[in-house]
């Protein structure tokens, strides 16, 4: 349960995720769910596609026909609670997921994947990692996961 | 629990085992066991030890944490040399 | 005696703001920072911020405090500051006395903001007092601030914002958190924090509570223990954890002494941490020109810290006869800006606290 361990229950993964259709391109997943005093992810998002509004207490919504999935919102959240995802085919999806940990990880490695829970799932495959001067020390990890962990994988740990 | 070894002012090193002995005794103001107890006397002036103080006087006297009297803060409350002050004398006139 | 007409205590983000805000509508003030740099408690807080970007939201505290220092910067000609200087007395015909390395100053001045900030609460336990102990804020500035570890296998005791940020930092620097205990039933702060900590493998243990310390000169070992609804330790429940630190983080309360001292009228208001002086809604205390502002008159946050900076320094300003040339404008933003930063569910102990200290 999110308010006794902080991992959210299967309703509430699933109420972030958007429609098969549009999962097909990449897409901003806010793993947010408490009204907080915060919204830099609508203020940073260029396409205007996370709706926060006056109230800064509202929690963000994802306009999935806006969203391009290009991860500003990723680096730009204090929660480091968003997340971008594309089902790529039947085997892979592509995450692209904050990471502020050292050491980071290298292009072509292979990590553990993990889940919400902090547990190791699964092998995951490190594509790519950005970490520019405009991201101020939070990288952003691309990585190719098995499929069927799509609503499961939520970070990387440690080399394999 | 062994009183003996819970510390409740790190300053003047009091520990619980003190305040619950004075507080039976029927000294159950801050002010009283400040004068005995030097709690809230040292180098921090109460911020460490004053909540846990006050929690204690509520429960033994079952008064809401909110009525019980906090001890009366007066300046100066860091140590200052008499020297110090001699010579802010000495510069002024 | 040296005069100013306005001197501010604390040169944290509410005391480095209202500085500003005095000095654009044209008032010269005085901030006295006992720490050797100013930035209050911002210096040491390496993650992103929260809030809205009126406030520097997403952006890691240490560059805020950057950001507010620059600000006073710029107006080095009407803002004089003096770090490493402790306000030791106040008293009511608005004399301060400072205490800079052995040198006693007495300065006189017509309006005061105190802005001193917060201190973290404490526990009562058995060996509460052997090294290693910490609280959570020690903790940061040892790491953050002088690049030392507090020890390798660490328990947090605290699951509000403060007790999960500084885990998640503590994993930064390499050190093994070992869990998280919440004497509550739910986890205090936000849920993003946590669910960081969890997925990174921290246990966050609700309805715990560290019972007693071990060990010989220093920390050894902990005993913790599941509570009951009423907060009390459960038999049998006790477990024992290698540690080598262990961090307190079960809240702040507000530095309000320097205004128990002037007799200002105060309350003791659990929702705002602690005793704090009854304000109206510019803040202004009980004793006219003696103002207060940020975490001294109910424990919050740097975004509402700022923003209440702001609003003293501008309405002080304009009671010493300094008016802003967008007085109006400002005034009603800042309130604005306040009024947002509250009106969660986060913000709702906090909108009950104030009104029970609104003179
Ligand atoms: C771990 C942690 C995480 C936080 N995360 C966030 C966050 O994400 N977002 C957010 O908005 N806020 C956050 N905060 C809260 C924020 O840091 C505080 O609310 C804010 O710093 C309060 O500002 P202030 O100016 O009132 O006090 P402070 O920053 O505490 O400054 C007070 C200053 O007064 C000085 N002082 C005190 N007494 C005297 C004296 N007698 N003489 C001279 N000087 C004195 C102190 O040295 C200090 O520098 C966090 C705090 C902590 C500890
Ligand atoms: S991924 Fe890009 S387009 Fe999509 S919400 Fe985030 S910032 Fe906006
Ligand atoms: S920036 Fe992150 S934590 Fe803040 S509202 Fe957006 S998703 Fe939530």
């Amino acid at each position: 349960m999110l308010n006794t361990n902080g991992v959210p229950d299967k309703k509430q993964i699933f109420s972030r995720f958007p429609d098969k259709k549009y999962i097909l391109k990449p897409k901003a997943i806010t793993e947010c769910y408490e009204e907080i005093p915060c919204n830099p992810c609508s203020t940073s998002c260029p396409f205007d596609a996370i709706y926060i509004g006056e109230d800064i207490n509202t929690a963000p919504i994802v306009d999935f026909e806006k969203c391009t999935g290009c991860g500003i919102c990723v680096y730009n959240c204090p929660g480091l609670a968003i997340f971008i995802v594309q089902e790529l085919d039947n085997e892979n999806a592509r995450f692209k997921i904050p990471y502020e940990l050292i050491p980071l990880p290298i292009k072509g490695e292979t990590w553990s994947g993990v889940n919400r829970a902090g547990e190791v799932i699964t092998k995951v495959l490190i594509e790519k990692v950005s970490l520019t001067e405009k991201q101020d020390k939070t990288a952003l990890i691309q990585v190719l996961v098995p499929i069927e962990f799509i609503n499961d994988f939520i970070t990387i740990r440690s080399k394999l | 629990m062994n009183k003996k070894d819970v510390i409740i002012c790190r300053c003047e090193d009091v520990t619980l085992e003190e305040l619950h002995n004075l507080m039976k005794e029927g000294y159950t103001s801050f002010e009283e066991i400040k004068r005995i107890l030097r709690v809230g006397m040292g180098s921090c002036q109460g911020n460490t030890c004053g909540q846990l103080i006050q929690r204690e006087l509520a429960n033994f006297t079952n008064t809401p944490i909110n009525k019980v009297v906090t001890h009366k803060v007066r300046p100066l409350f860091a140590g200052v040399k008499l020297k110090s002050i001699v010579k802010a004398l000495d510069d002024e006139s | 005696m040296k005069k100013i007409d306005l001197v501010i205590i604390g040169g944290g983000p509410a005391g480095l703001s209202a500085a500003k805000m005095a000095a654009e509508s044209g008032l010269s003030s005085l901030i006295i920072e006992r720490n050797f740099k100013i930035g209050g408690q911002l210096v040491k807080q390496t993650h992103m911020f929260f809030g809205s970007e009126k406030q520097y939201a997403k952006t890691r505290g240490i560059d805020i405090a950057k950001i507010l220092v620059n600000d006073v910067l710029k107006y080095s000609d009407m803002i004089e500051i003096m770090t490493g200087t402790t306000v030791v007395g106040l008293y009511k015909d608005k004399v301060v006395t400072l205490l800079k390395d052995e040198k006693y100053i007495k300065v006189k001045t017509k309006a005061i903001i105190i802005a001193t900030g917060a201190s973290e609460k404490v526990l009562a336990f058995e060996k509460n007092d052997l090294p290693g102990i910490y609280g959570a804020g020690a903790v940061q500035t040892l790491m953050n601030v002088h690049g030392v570890l507090p020890g390798h296998n660490v328990v947090m005791v605290g699951s509000g914002n403060i007790g999960l940020i500084v885990s998640y930092q503590l994993i930064q620097a390499g050190v093994n958190v070992l869990c998280v205990l919440e004497a509550s039933s739910e986890i205090g702060g936000y849920k993003v924090h946590a669910s960081k900590l969890k997925r990174l493998g921290v246990d966050i243990k609700t309805s715990h509570s560290i019972k007693k310390a071990i060990g010989k000169d220093y920390l050894e070992r902990i005993i913790i223990g599941k509570l009951d609804d009423k907060w009390e330790f459960i038999e049998g429940s006790e477990e024992e954890l290698i540690v080598d630190a262990l961090c307190i983080s079960v809240g702040l309360s507000p530095l309000s002494n320097l205004l128990s001292m002037i007799g200002t009228e105060m309350k003791y208001v659990s929702y705002l941490g602690g005793l704090v002086p009854l304000i109206d809604e510019n803040y202004e205390t009980s004793i006219e020109n003696v103002f207060v502002a940020g975490d001294v008159c109910g424990v919050e946050e740097a975004s509402s810290a700022i923003v209440e900076g702001y609003l003293t320094g501008l309405v002080v300003a304009k009671k010493l006869g300094y008016i802003h040339p967008n007085y109006d404008k400002l005034y009603l933003d800042f309130k604005a800006q306040l009024h947002n930063l509250r009106s969660g569910p986060f913000g709702e102990k906090l909108r009950r606290g104030l009104e029970e200290i609104m003179r």
